[in-house]
């Protein structure tokens, strides 16, 4: 199961108002917990549900959102040689957060020269998706490894295909981070 | 250097914007699934998340369209209502929210004129409004279909007409979004 808890807004790139998700920038990062050897972990269990608050009430207890994140998860990480075990027998819990935002952007527009960088010359806004992976030491309860991909979420969500594919793709960004193992 | 003055940005709430008073309606749901199963409905629990407004908590007139405008959807769409102590094969939820939200407002260059007498991109604020509507198996409780509709609220919360008009046509379009079901 997954647990939803809000997460700090961070500045978002500059975009279109209503371009493409597949467009607009995507920022990954990822955090190593100092002394954690992510690498020599190899078995995984889902951490048990929490309270959801992903700042969208179309996401809210959506199943079809978190259950797909959490399917793109396990393939990524089955790829990568882990094994899916029960609770007592992982090495790691999982943590998924995600967070929906609105965002401003007033890049485009030069006030000071009067001018514009193009011709639109006006403020945008958009939303933003930022999603979040958490690997906690099942022995320590202690955060290891954290990644975390900010992107555009304008449109994706009312668009079921688009929303899976965009999962799809930024948990298989979020994890290129994710150490090898040894 | 770019700069955001106190001149580019004014935020305002009315009803100007073309865009925010779109009403917007989309779903996720479980692809493959065999509707036809599914025959009768009943209402299950109240969920326990925030409306966001105080305007909406409580309102007896705002919950019986709500409700009415689903029944009247469902029936349109197949299903009966369940009848005395017969196990309905779905539950209906429904979850009002409303939230502030910002959009530009429109510069019509095509026809030459400007929203605003300045001719400026002007960002406003408005109260975003979503309905959203679950249905779940009843005997399995999970989600086999989520719908929504989004739209602006400005002008529509203290007119009682205007919002029982956009009730119904939420609901209405948002269920179009349903598989066949029959």
């Amino acid at each position: 199961m997954l647990r939803f808890t809000r997460l700090a807004a961070v500045a978002g790139p500059s975009i279109v108002a209503l371009a493409l998700a597949g467009c607009a920038p995507l920022s990954v990062n990822s955090y190593l917990e100092r002394g954690a050897d992510v690498s020599r972990y190899r078995s995984y269990a889902w951490a048990e549900n929490g309270a959801f608050a992903t700042g969208d009430p179309r996401l809210d207890n959506n199943r079809f959102f978190t259950q797909r994140i959490e399917d793109a998860v396990d393939m990524q990480l089955a790829a990568r040689g882990f094994a899916k075990t029960n609770t007592d027998a992982a090495d790691v819990l999982l943590h998924i957060h995600a967070r929906m935002d609105q965002r401003l952007d007033t890049t485009d527009i030069d006030r000071i020269d009067g001018r514009c960088l193009d011709n639109e010359c006006r403020p945008e806004v958009y939303d933003t998706g930022t999603l979040m992976v958490d690997f906690m030491d099942r022995r320590t309860n202690r955060l290891a490894w954290r990644g975390w991909a900010e992107r555009s979420f304008d449109g994706v969500i009312d668009d079921q295909k688009w929303m899976e594919t965009t999962i799809d793709k930024t948990v298989a960004r979020i994890l290129e981070r994710l150490p090898r193992q040894q | 250097m770019r700069q955001i003055t106190r001149a580019t940005i004014v935020l305002t709430a009315g009803l100007l914007l073309t865009g925010c008073a779109t009403l917007r309606v989309s779903s996720h749901t479980d692809r493959g699934l065999v509707w036809s199963k599914y025959q009768t409905f009943e209402w299950g629990p109240a969920d326990a998340l925030p409306v966001g407004d105080p305007r909406l908590d409580k309102d007896p007139f705002f919950q019986d369209h709500v409700e009415g405008a689903i029944e009247k959807a469902m029936t349109t769409h197949g299903f009966a209502r369940s009848v005395g102590t017969e196990r309905p094969d779905v539950l209906i939820h429904y979850h009002a929210n409303v939230m502030e939200r910002l959009d530009v407002d429109q510069i019509d260059r095509g026809n030459g004129s400007c929203a605003t007498t300045d001719c400026q991109p002007r960002v406003t604020r408005y109260e975003a409004g979503t309905l959203v509507v679950d249905i779940v198996d009843a005997a399995s409780n999970v989600l086999i279909w989520r719908g929504w509709a989004q739209g602006s609220l400005d002008g529509v919360l203290g007119n009682r007409d205007r919002l029982r008009r956009r009730i119904d046509e939420s609901v209405r379009q948002m269920f179009e979004t349903l598989p066949p079901v029959r």
